[in-house]
């Protein structure tokens, strides 16, 4: 049974009307092109974008969730984030209690110790470097334990070891019995740790699939409009333009 | 850290009422007076401490806290530690409804009530505009410009009502009134002043989880279950009534809004929602120690308590701005 269904879901001048399903224990990746929708798709289901169709969350319709239910159980780590203030990285993993209105340190430290930031809760988090604050966000939306976790570009800007520890961790978050949906450039990630992507191109949906049967290079060189070499019987598998 | 601060704020602030009550042009016994006053006593002292000095303790008070609460609020909301309660035109407005009413002697039937309540109006007014003007969209750009041009449309307008005062005399008036002052005023102003703030410190602390939301930007806080734009609306429809009712009352107390919440901000962590508790009780003692000031300078010319705020407050703004580049050396 699927967790989350989408149906006919269409974001005005972003998205044309498609259809998803998301299953629980599983990372999604979206691929496209730049202005493909991918960013689009994450703001709808996470409520920051008005869309038409249906989005169904454990057989219920998200629109009949409150705010506060959605953002238990859909959390959202966009693409740009700063924090306006010098705050500690432990008020900031904080802030990811704010929808459950509690503070359950348990919870807290545990969000920490998987994003591997426990070292730097008394710092300031203006004070980090690119990879670090990286981590501390994603802390963050690991403290809110949504089902869903639904994260935009979580690897871009970070270098190849932080990379792996952020895909890995994504990865771990999904088979605990949650599910992930992350935005990626990078493909060769992509085909390693997604079980399934989905390739968006123009606002449209192309296809969804397993990643061997969507990996094909005659297909993906008409969606990014380029030549690219695939070998995905390697480890890690190796997915780039020629 | 944020509860030691803050009972130790609240420590100084009874701790420099109690000061206020002593000082003065005459020397009395404070104790007794208020004693008389509460058992409606009308000796020498009960007067003196209950019409004077305890009105103007309290307004001090009252007007300083509703200065350092509203410029936590707003910089929390603007996400931007230079906001000054002043920026987004409210208390510009209240100060030109309270010069309209001076100008045109309008609402007479009010007695001395008149120029507060014109000043909520204008205040009113000019926020009502601001959200026209920014729409439903509450980004701090577009609140910060649309604040920004209404100062200078309710300045200008100002300047226009002092222009073509009737004589010098009402010039001059006005003119010290805006200069800011929490002398020669009753128990009465208290009533306009003390519901708003109340209302106003509700308002803003109803949304104190949202300040602390907004600390990651907009598209989290929305994505945490906040209703951004319905509480950023209602955080500066409480400012407005904190600025507007302590313009209205005091006239323009400068700086107290900007540099209390920017200098308490670091001792409760940096946190927007920690910050508006100990802000109001900050901006509290400021007032109330400049007005003790003004009282202890040679009494033939005051010294307007806006002036004094404004003369101590630039050159540590100043001294902010140096300290900030040091860190971007």
């Amino acid at each position: 049974m699927a967790l989350m269904q989408l149906h006919n879901l269409a974001v005005e001048n972003r998205l044309q009307a498609l259809d998803l399903e998301l299953y629980s224990g599983e990372v999604l990746g979206l691929i496209g092109p730049n202005g493909a929708g991918k960013s689009s798709l994450l703001l709808a289901l996470a409520g920051l974008l008005p869309y038409s169709g249906q989005i169904t969350l454990k057989q219920k319709n998200l629109q009949r969730y409150s705010a506060i239910e959605r953002a238990r159980s859909i959390a959202l780590q966009p693409q740009f984030v700063d924090s306006a203030w010098s705050l500690s990285v432990h008020d900031v993993v904080s802030l990811g209690r704010l929808p459950w209105g509690d503070a359950d340190q348990k919870i807290i430290h545990a969000a920490m110790h998987r994003a591997n930031v426990s070292e730097l809760a008394r710092r300031r988090v203006d004070a980090l470097s690119g990879g670090e604050k990286a981590r501390v966000w994603l802390a963050r939306v690991l403290a809110n334990q949504p089902q869903i976790l639904l994260a935009d570009e979580p690897v871009a800007n970070l270098d190849i070891r932080y990379q792996r520890d952020v895909m890995r961790l994504l990865r771990e978050y999904a088979l605990s019995g949650h599910s992930v949906i992350i935005a990626i450039h990078d493909l060769s990630l992509a085909a390693k740790y997604c079980d399934r992507i989905c390739v968006l191109n123009n606002g449209k949906l192309e296809t969804t699939g397993r990643v061997e049967q969507v990996f094909d290079e005659q297909s993906l060189a008409a969606v990014f409009g380029t030549e690219l070499f695939i070998d995905l019987e390697r480890d890690p598998p190796i997915v780039l333009a020629r | 850290m944020a509860n030691k601060l803050t009972s130790g704020l609240l420590l100084l602030a009874i701790l420099i009422s109690a000061l206020s009550l002593h000082i003065g042009s005459v020397n009395l016994d404070v104790a007794s007076g208020v004693w008389d006053w509460m058992r409606l006593i009308q000796s020498r002292e009960a007067l003196i401490v209950g019409e004077i000095r305890l009105p103007r303790t309290l307004l001090a008070l009252v007007v300083g806290a509703a200065m350092g609460l509203s410029g936590a609020a707003l910089q929390g909301l603007l996400r931007n530690p230079l906001v000054d309660p002043g920026l987004i035109g409210v208390s510009q407005g209240a100060a030109l409804g309270a010069a309209t009413v001076f100008y045109f002697n309008l609402f007479a039937g009010l007695g001395v009530l008149a120029t507060p309540i014109a000043g909520l109006l204008g205040a009113a007014i000019t926020l009502f505009i601001l959200f026209g003007l920014s729409g439903s969209i509450a980004r701090p750009g577009i609140i910060i410009m649309a604040g920004l041009a209404l100062s200078m449309l309710t300045g200008s307008l100002l300047a226009m009502v002092l222009n073509f005062a009737p004589n010098p005399y009402a010039m001059q008036e006005l003119v010290f009134w805006l200069l800011g002052s929490v002398s020669n005023r009753g128990l009465d102003h208290l009533l306009v002043l003390v519901p708003a703030f109340i209302a106003g410190s509700l308002l803003i602390w109803s949304q104190h989880r949202l300040l602390l939301g907004l600390s990651l930007g907009d598209p989290i806080a929305q994505s945490m279950g906040l209703r951004v734009a319905r509480g950023s609306r209602l955080i500066l429809l409480g400012a407005a009534l904190l600025v507007g009712s302590a313009v209205a009352v005091a006239g323009n107390i400068g700086f107290v809004g900007l540099l209390v919440p920017h200098v308490l901000r670091p001792l409760v962590n940096y946190r927007p929602d920690r910050l508006l508790i100990p802000s109001a009780l900050g901006g509290a003692l400021v007032v109330l120690s400049a007005d003790i000031l003004v009282r202890l300078l040679p009494p033939e010319r005051e010294l307007k308590l806006g002036v004094l705020t404004a003369l101590v407050g630039a050159p540590f703004f100043i001294w902010l701005v140096w300290k900030e580049r040091q860190r971007w050396l």
